[in-house]
């Protein structure tokens, strides 16, 4: 094992301009990386379909034509939505600090009501 | 619940990534309406409440008094920010695979089933409410039309909108009229309609349960979208249920006179205008036959209701191209439907549970599936 690399520096010395407004700004430089990092994993995907493909264990087109399961639709749901709360937790932490909307509240979303 | 319909051959199947999308556009809705949207309410309660009645002098008294405070508020603005976002991504998901298989589709639409009919007009102009805007949000509308095969506006409908209602709209996409339909049955158990007209009926997924509850009956369907229509059909086909659909302005039918048992809508009046509504409802009193009834189902105001959960109850007018919606609320139907021709006393505004056919593990009593809340109606019977 080598010793790990020292950390190089990673923001440029100097001021940054401001686009927008700060928080805008900021918002965007999390957009773009993440742009980035989906089109990463998509690029990784492809290789592992492509190297699966070339050992003869699976086609893209069957990935194409997968079907879920109930269950497995169930436990994907469950796992984007706990994504989906890593992703919001700064949201969550603020509204953990307030008291409670009543358990009605918002039926208006996911209701009937939600229809028209 | 699963937002995925059953499949029939009508309805495009989306390869792994779309339907990768679609989901992901489900649990972020779900997200947003179960976990941040209470979120957006406590901060109501906490904190913008508090410096409204600090600048009124007053407890905010309705839903635009609550607005001036909770459009400056940052929860609020995320929310309702990313809650736009999402209504925008249902049609983007859904559009990605109507725009793969359309050949395929309009190839379909060449050879039209042989069971009920299809009638387009060459001369009927969309009524402005539909032409200014998009409703929902659906790019180029309900009505977008290319030409005598095109069915893709509503082929968008069909996928679009199960991941819009997460769900509630049930595996055969058709809550909306199961629900009218087990409101008549309920309430006249007895009653075996002849002819039922459906008004906005779209890709007919609220008319067809009047047909499978009612075989004997001739079921109509009018809606001013041809490809809806054209794909409405193909889907009734589909599914083995015959319906006569036409492209029809509802404000105006060519229906005769005193032809129909049974006239109703279901979420049509929030798509319209304030000068349809007489129009619309004078329509359906003319070609009622006498003791024939009307149901619509919209969202109409039957209780007082908190200015909080009014303003919450207004987003989509103001964020989902329903701008009429808050005239629906507002609006004494019941003097509506009397100025319309209907006797004060055979018209009432009823209440009735949401229900959406149920795959059969999850089936209730009658094969429903519940839990939605109820929705409001308007009824009105013509004198016999």
């Amino acid at each position: 094992m080598t010793s790990a690399s020292p950390k190089l520096l990673r923001t440029a010395k100097g001021k940054k301009p401001v686009y927008f407004d700060d928080v805008t700004d900021k918002l965007l430089s999390m957009v773009v990386a993440l742009v980035g990092e989906v089109s990463v994993l998509r690029d990784r995907l492809d290789t592992v379909e492509q190297l699966a493909a070339g050992k003869g264990v699976l086609t893209s087109d069957e990935v194409d034509h997968y079907a879920l399961s109930e269950d497995q639709h169930r436990l994907r749901s469950e796992r984007r939505d706990a994504y989906l709360a890593r992703v919001m937790k700064s949201l969550h932490d603020e509204i953990a600090g307030m008291a409670e909307a009543p358990a009605d509240a918002t039926e208006t979303f996911e209701s009937a009501h939600a229809l028209s | 619940m699963n937002h995925r319909q059953s499949e029939h051959i009508a309805l495009p199947r989306p390869l792994h990534d779309e339907n990768a999308r679609q989901d992901f556009v489900v649990s972020f809705r779900r997200h947003l309406s179960r976990q941040i949207a209470p979120g957006a309410y406590a901060a109501y309660q906490n904190r913008v409440e508090p410096e409204l009645e600090r600048e009124l002098g007053r407890k905010p008294k309705d839903a635009d008094e609550v607005r001036r405070g909770m459009l400056r508020d940052p929860l609020y603005q995320m929310w309702s920010a990313m809650q736009r976002q999402s209504q925008e991504m249902v049609w983007d998901s859904a559009i990605d695979t109507i725009e793969r298989t359309l050949p395929e589709l309009r190839e379909q639409a060449k050879t039209l089933g042989p069971l009920g009919s299809l009638r387009l007009s060459e001369t009927l102009e969309i009524p402005r409410y539909h032409s200014v805007y998009d409703i929902h949000l659906q790019p180029g509308g309900y009505h977008q039309d290319s030409g005598s095969d095109d069915v893709a506006a509503g082929a968008i409908y069909d996928l679009g909108v199960p991941i819009y209602a997460m769900g509630m709209m049930g595996p055969e996409n058709n809550s909306t009229g199961q629900t009218l339909v087990n409101f008549f049955e309920t309430a006249w158990p007895e009653a075996r309609p002849e002819r039922i007209l459906d008004l906005g009926c779209a890709i007919g997924n609220s008319t067809l349960p009047w047909a499978q509850t009612y075989p004997d009956a001739e079921v109509h369907g009018v809606d001013v979208g041809p490809a809806c229509l054209r794909y409405g059909h193909i889907r009734a086909n589909a599914l083995g249920v015959p319906a006569h659909f036409s492209q029809q302005n509802v404000e105006s039918l060519d229906f005769a006179d005193d032809s129909f048992d049974v006239v109703c809508s279901a979420l049509l009046f929030h798509e319209t205008s304030r000068s349809a509504v007489p129009n619309i409802l004078r329509e359906a009193y003319r070609v009622l036959k006498p003791g024939g009834v009307m149901i619509h189902f919209d969202g109409f105001r039957t209780d007082p209701i908190e200015p909080i959960r009014a303003f919450f109850s207004e987003w989509e007018i103001y964020n989902n191209n329903e701008y009429f919606l808050k005239t629906v609320h507002r609006l004494d139907w019941i003097e509506q439907a009397i100025e319309a021709g209907f006797p004060a006393d055979g018209v009432a505004m009823r209440k009735t549970p949401f229900v959406a056919f149920a795959p059969l593990t999850e089936r209730g009593t009658k094969g429903y599936m519940t839990g939605f809340g109820d929705v409001p109606l308007l009824v009105a019977h013509k004198p016999s």
